[in-house]
């Protein structure tokens, strides 16, 4: 188990290494400069590079920037000329990942719920409900579900703040957007992978046995037909608690996701490199913790790995 | 081992339940924000995000206006007369060349220290040193040797700036500037700065609102998450002017959220989306921007060079249609290159002016006109065998602006038309590096003057994105910028813009116009068209 447990760590370890080092090239080959503005003239533009380090040759910057990167310094953003990019990952991410954990609470337990009511119900009215909600929550974008919520809930009936994150009645609409999807896509793999669980030999020896209906859902279906639902779990929490550029948009959220995809269009070379960092380490995270939990969840996986 | 994952599984999810349970990040509202009723509060919201605290980096409207609040200059800039700041009196050379201003003992730091003539000097020369980076630097290249400085060729300490004692600055400028002091009165750069401060914090000065000391009407108290919170600095010389109790800005990026908040109580200004005008309709007030919308044409490209190709393609542009398609109609249709509500003479630039421009409505038949001469000086004989191509950037309103011409262009002249979309930055530098036919463009002054608009124009201006060469242009600017009689310096750049206009050097379209609305017990807020446009220092809640 821990021989595997550090095969994993060494390979998330190296990918991380590969992402940046892809990343830190490939910014460089965007159009324009983060100092491009209307305003810049020629002496400006010279004295910016000079103070940014970009006169030096693109291998040496490099290792600077993997020197500093071990110490982990993400650097100073080239937009907000003042902030380090540590220091805005750390005021933004905790608004982001509060909202991501409260959609992921909201999405899991009732996709689940949903998943299971209606792989019992399969074919009946029940079951169709739950099929719309599931084709309706992947098909609405959520900004148009966080414009719709707001709207309704917001302007036209007043009962909840129409924007900012300030309390915990700021947090429902915006929860309750960003989960919808998620709480669609759980809904549908534990549909379906109830479904295929109860072809099992096992659920028909329980039936057999005279297990209770009941039982035979709770003790043997839920528990092997939730392992599906963790595997997309691991990117799923990842990019949830990162942050959505458009719903903090909406809802005006001081959270990370403006960042992610602003910095790409100011050219903001330290800050796409620190988000794009930051949102690898946490993906390959979850989805290491996914694979070892996994591991010892089901002992195939393992011996299989070896 | 099942039972176990699942134990452990239940106390995470027991965990996130209880995490969700608690309070948001940053600690919600915060005690007594919740407005006390005798309190005078103004709040509202910015669209595009301050780039930086740190005066000598400004580099955007919204970093002027903070700026505006929480320094102090030597002279104050509202609405675009201007007051004493720390500086009490001045005195202007003859030559316009030398200002020597005599600072206000009273005035004082938020920390209770003498604002004195070295901190002018020490933030000027940091503002031009090349090691700081400063991305506005060239706003101080008027000052006596400052473009030397900035290139690195002169040390710091040559820079025009000497304080002759704790109360007397001497500032010596390249060549005798109109606006001077009217821009150093808006423009955050020219704050002073305490050295001491500035190196205690070293790269992290003004990172937050902590770790700054200020000199301003107000003081910074809150700088977190995406909201800056104001409060009236006691240590300020004129400290019975300022009426307000606390302001709040609040990074609002979605206009129609903005919109939504203003409507639910949250703010006490907003400024409208275009499409929602027409609904508050009598309700919304109006000021402009300074902005001009325009399109660049690249006079070095092989039709474009071509005078009267260009006057054609200006005669063919119904403007007013024009603005009806692309802005809804809010916007106010121009043919002239400077904003009309700069500062003139004795009234404003507009008023003042008599130039000859393109009609707004168009003019089919000149536009054929000047086509067919076009042709023959080309040697073409189809409209079909000019194509041109305009290059704008990925907004939807540039899409829309590309687009209108387009149809005006072929429905008149029959030329062939194509529209290249690229992002915004690759607009700049194909401006910059003159990679393009036609291209997308747009201009606001830093200083109340024609001169800003009109240098775009001028051969050897890095802002020369046309590649446009007119030695009498030339001439009349160059001119301008050595001329101390204010009605002859006018009348020169009232020529200049003649001329850019008789040559259809470029494509005028539109000036902005901001729709907004402002809570009625709101009082003196002044709105500027350059460096500031909403100035709230001096409002007023009457209750």
């Amino acid at each position: 188990m821990l021989k595997y447990i550090i095969k994993r760590v060494i390979a998330a370890v190296l990918t991380i290494w590969v992402l940046i080092t892809i990343v830190f090239f490939l910014v460089r080959l965007m159009p324009g400069t983060p100092f491009t503005s209307a305003k810049l003239t020629p002496e400006v533009a010279a004295n910016m590079e000079a103070y940014y380090g970009f006169d030096k040759p693109l291998i040496v910057q490099y290792l600077v920037y993997m020197g500093n990167l071990l110490q982990g310094n993400f650097g100073y953003s080239m937009k907000f000329t003042n902030r380090t990019v540590n220091d805005i990952i750390g005021e933004t991410f905790p608004f982001s990942a509060d909202l991501g954990i409260r959609a992921l609470v909201l999405a899991v337990s009732i996709g689940l719920v949903l998943g299971i009511i209606s792989a019992r119900n399969r074919g009946k009215k029940l079951d169709f409900f739950c099929v719309i909600i599931a084709v309706l929550g992947t098909s609405i974008p959520d900004f148009i579900m966080g414009a719709v919520l707001q709207y309704l809930f917001g302007i036209r009936w007043g009962l909840l703040p129409v924007a900012k994150y300030e309390g915990i009645e700021y947090t429902i609409l915006p929860a309750c957007a960003l989960a919808f999807y998620t709480l669609a896509s759980v809904s549908r793999i534990m549909r379906a992978s109830m479904l295929e669980v109860t072809q099992q030999d096992y659920i028909k020896t329980a039936r057999s046995k005279g297990v209770s209906d009941l039982r035979v859902t709770y003790k043997h279906q839920i528990r092997n037909a939730i392992m599906p639902v963790m595997t997309v779990l691991g990117p799923t929490v990842a990019s949830v608690l990162t942050g959505t550029f458009v719903l903090e948009s909406i809802f005006a959220i001081p959270g990370m996701g403006k960042y992610y995809v602003e910095s790409v269009s100011n050219n903001d070379y330290s800050m796409v490199l620190g988000m794009t960092i930051f949102y690898g380490i946490f993906l390959v995270t979850c989805n290491l913790i996914v694979d070892i939990l996994y591991g010892v969840a089901d002992p195939r996986v393992r011996i299989g790995k070896r | 081992m099942k039972k176990k994952i699942l134990a452990a599984l239940l106390a995470a999810a027991m965990t996130v339940t209880m995490l969700a349970g608690c309070g948001v990040p940053g600690g919600g509202k915060e005690e007594g924000e919740s407005s006390e009723s005798n309190e005078k509060v103004f709040r509202y919201s910015t669209r595009t995000e301050p780039t930086s605290l740190d005066p000598t980096k400004s580099n955007s409207i919204p970093d002027n206006e903070i700026q505006h609040a929480i320094t102090e200059s030597l002279v104050r800039n509202t609405g675009g007369e201007v007051y004493p700041g720390v500086a009490e009196t001045w005195e202007v050379s003859e030559d316009g060349l030398t200002y020597t201003f005599h600072l206000n003992p009273d005035a004082k730091w938020s920390d209770g220290q003498q604002i004195k003539a070295q901190d002018f000097v020490y933030s000027w020369q940091r503002l031009m040193n090349p090691k700081t980076a400063a991305p506005y630097a060239f706003i101080g290249e008027y000052i006596k040797n400052g473009y030397q400085v900035e290139k690195g060729q002169m040390d710091p300490s040559e820079l025009g700036v000497v304080a002759q004692d704790d109360t007397t600055l001497v500032v010596t400028l390249e060549h005798p500037t109109a606006y001077f002091l009217s821009m150093i009165g808006a423009q955050a750069q020219f704050a002073p700065l305490r050295q001491d401060i500035v190196e205690k914090y070293g790269k992290d000065f003004a990172a937050d609102a902590e770790k700054n000391i200020y000199s301003g009407p107000y003081k910074l108290t809150s700088s977190k998450n995406q909201k800056w919170v104001f409060e009236p600095n006691e240590e300020y010389w004129d400290a019975d002017s300022i009426k307000l109790d606390r302001v709040e800005l609040s990074y609002v990026q979605t206009q129609d959220t903005a919109l939504a908040m203003y409507e639910d109580g949250e703010l006490d200004y907003v400024e409208l989306p275009s499409a929602a005008v027409p609904t508050y309709e009598g309700k919304d007030n109006v000021f402009r921007n300074g902005n001009v919308d325009y399109f660049y044409f690249n006079c070095s490209n092989q039709y474009l060079s071509n005078k009267n190709l260009r006057l054609a393609l200006n005669y063919a542009l119904n403007r007013n249609d024009y603005n009806d398609l692309v802005n809804n109609g809010i916007s106010a249709p121009s043919a002239s290159l400077a904003f009309s509500g700069l500062k003139g003479v004795e009234k404003t630039y507009g008023e003042e002016s008599t130039l000859q421009s393109y009609p707004l409505d168009g003019d089919e038949a000149k536009a054929k006109e000047y086509l067919n001469t076009a042709l023959s000086e080309l040697g073409l004989s189809n409209p079909s065998d000019i194509s041109l191509s305009i290059t704008t950037t990925d907004a939807e309103t540039s899409k829309k602006q590309a687009e209108v011409c387009q149809e005006m262009w072929t429905k008149t002249l029959g030329i062939n038309v194509t529209i290249q979309q690229v992002t915004y930055n690759e607009v700049l530098s194909r401006q910059q590096s003159g990679d393009y036919e036609i291209a997308w463009g747009g201009w606001g002054s830093d200083y109340d003057d024609p001169y800003s608009y009109l240098e775009l124009f001028k051969s050897g201006s890095s802002y020369n994105y046309s590649r446009y060469k007119n030695d009498q242009v030339d001439q009349l600017l160059e001119a301008s910028q050595q001329e101390v009689d204010a009605k002859a310096r006018m009348d020169m750049l009232h020529q200049a813009e003649q001329i850019i206009i008789d040559d259809g050097a470029f494509l005028p379209q539109a000036e902005r116009v901001i729709h907004y609305l402002l809570d009625d017990d709101m009082k003196d807020v002044t709105f500027f068209y350059c460096s500031v446009n909403i100035d709230w220092v001096h409002a007023d809640v009457e209750k």
